[in-house]
């Protein structure tokens, strides 16, 4: 389960845990806290073990990175910080309907291997935001410079609050920014999120690390499977073509609105 | 692997994405091996010694990406990229802060 965990994380630029919680506490009786500190501990195992291969590709833009990870790593301290003062069934929702949304908007778009035109803006230009990659389905170069550059670092804040809030890495809202707001290509898109994931998760990880919620009986077996899955999606993936990455993307980003939806109005 | 005709075209140095990647095989081999070998330990039986090796497995996966942010921000100094070297600091300040801040709550 742990290594099907992984390759599905990596492929798609998140980080397993909407397989790796209900997979412990439904099919091995695993409390959920225990099991959220699992998870949270396999998210940096897959973003570690993918992102070797990713970068040696190409995939991953760094620039891209260290830019929108101030936006996650500030915001999932603020959401550390506003959790419990905050109503969370609204932000629940909110964040729902953002998703079902971009969602949407995938949907629309299932088909293009790549964005097509871009005009960048000056701040991309500027920060030189631009990457390229050799793609292997294509059978060339991909040449990419992003836009709507300040949006995603704020999207980026967001998907950190919700990250911080919800305790996930929040890969799931990070791949539809890079993608559908700036336009990056869609592979790069994930490669991105799955390197930016393992930093979000880290912060997450220490506190439950000092609260003793890491069990290594648990969690050992469960990382170790992951990292091992975590290499061998990274080798699949960069041989998939973006539109079947993009089938397998959406029904887990409806899937995920829908259920955060359902526990917003729940309660 | 594809061969980049990039001689001295872009950078003095080794591109960040090959020393970036060279560090994470690093963390995660070390980390692998650890817990591979704690999981040994466990299944014959030695119940004292292999939690220990496991949750040092996992510390060192914990540390990798920390590290990484480190790692990136030394080369854009190198590099004399000075605002990317200015993110990589606020993403290691939030991650300090973030750490203070959960163990105080924990």
């Amino acid at each position: 389960m742990a290594i099907c965990a992984g390759v599905i994380g990596s492929v798609l630029g998140l980080g397993g845990g909407i397989i790796i919680v209900p997979g412990l506490t439904l099919l091995f009786g695993v409390p959920v806290r225990t099991a959220v500190a699992a998870s949270t501990v396999s998210i940096i195992a897959t973003s570690t073990g993918a992102a070797v291969a990713f970068l040696r590709d190409r995939l991953t833009n760094t620039r891209v990175a260290m830019w929108l990870e101030m936006g996650t790593a500030t915001g999932a301290l603020s959401g550390a910080l506003i959790a419990g003062y905050l109503d969370e069934k609204v932000l629940l929702i909110l964040f729902g309907i953002l998703l079902g949304y971009s969602g949407y908007n995938m949907f629309r778009n299932r088909t293009a291997e790549l964005p097509g035109e871009v005009v960048p803006d000056s701040l991309s230009l500027k920060l030189k935001l631009a990457g390229s990659y050799y793609d292997r389905v294509l059978g060339r170069r991909v040449e990419y410079q992003v836009t709507r550059t300040l949006t995603g670092l704020i999207l980026m804040y967001f998907s950190g609050i919700a990250a911080g809030l919800l305790g996930i890495g929040a890969g799931i809202f990070k791949v539809p920014a890079m993608d559908q707001i700036m336009r990056m290509p869609f592979k790069a898109s994930t490669a991105t999120s799955n390197f930016m994931i393992g930093v979000t998760a880290a912060s997450g990880a220490v506190v439950y690390f000092a609260r003793g919620d890491v069990k290594p009986l648990v969690a050992g077996p469960v990382v170790l499977g992951v990292l091992v899955g975590a290499v061998l999606g990274a080798r699949l993936m960069v041989k998939m073509k973006t539109s079947t990455i993009r089938k397998l993307f959406i029904p887990l980003i409806v899937y995920t609105a829908m259920e955060m939806i359902y526990r917003g109005v729940r309660g | 692997m594809t061969q980049e005709p990039e001689h001295g075209a872009v950078s003095r140095h080794e591109p960040i994405e090959l020393v970036l990647a060279r560090l994470l095989r690093l963390g995660s081999l070390i980390a692998a091996a650890l817990l591979a070998a704690g999981i040994g330990a466990m299944l014959l039986g030695n119940s004292g010694f292999a939690p220990r090796l496991v949750t040092a497995g996992l510390m060192t996966l914990l540390a990798t990406p920390v590290l990484r942010v480190v790692a990136a921000g030394v080369i854009f100094i190198r590099e004399r990229e000075w605002q990317f070297a200015f993110f990589c600091l606020v993403v290691l300040c939030a991650l300090v802060a973030g750490v203070l801040l959960g163990r105080g709550e924990g």
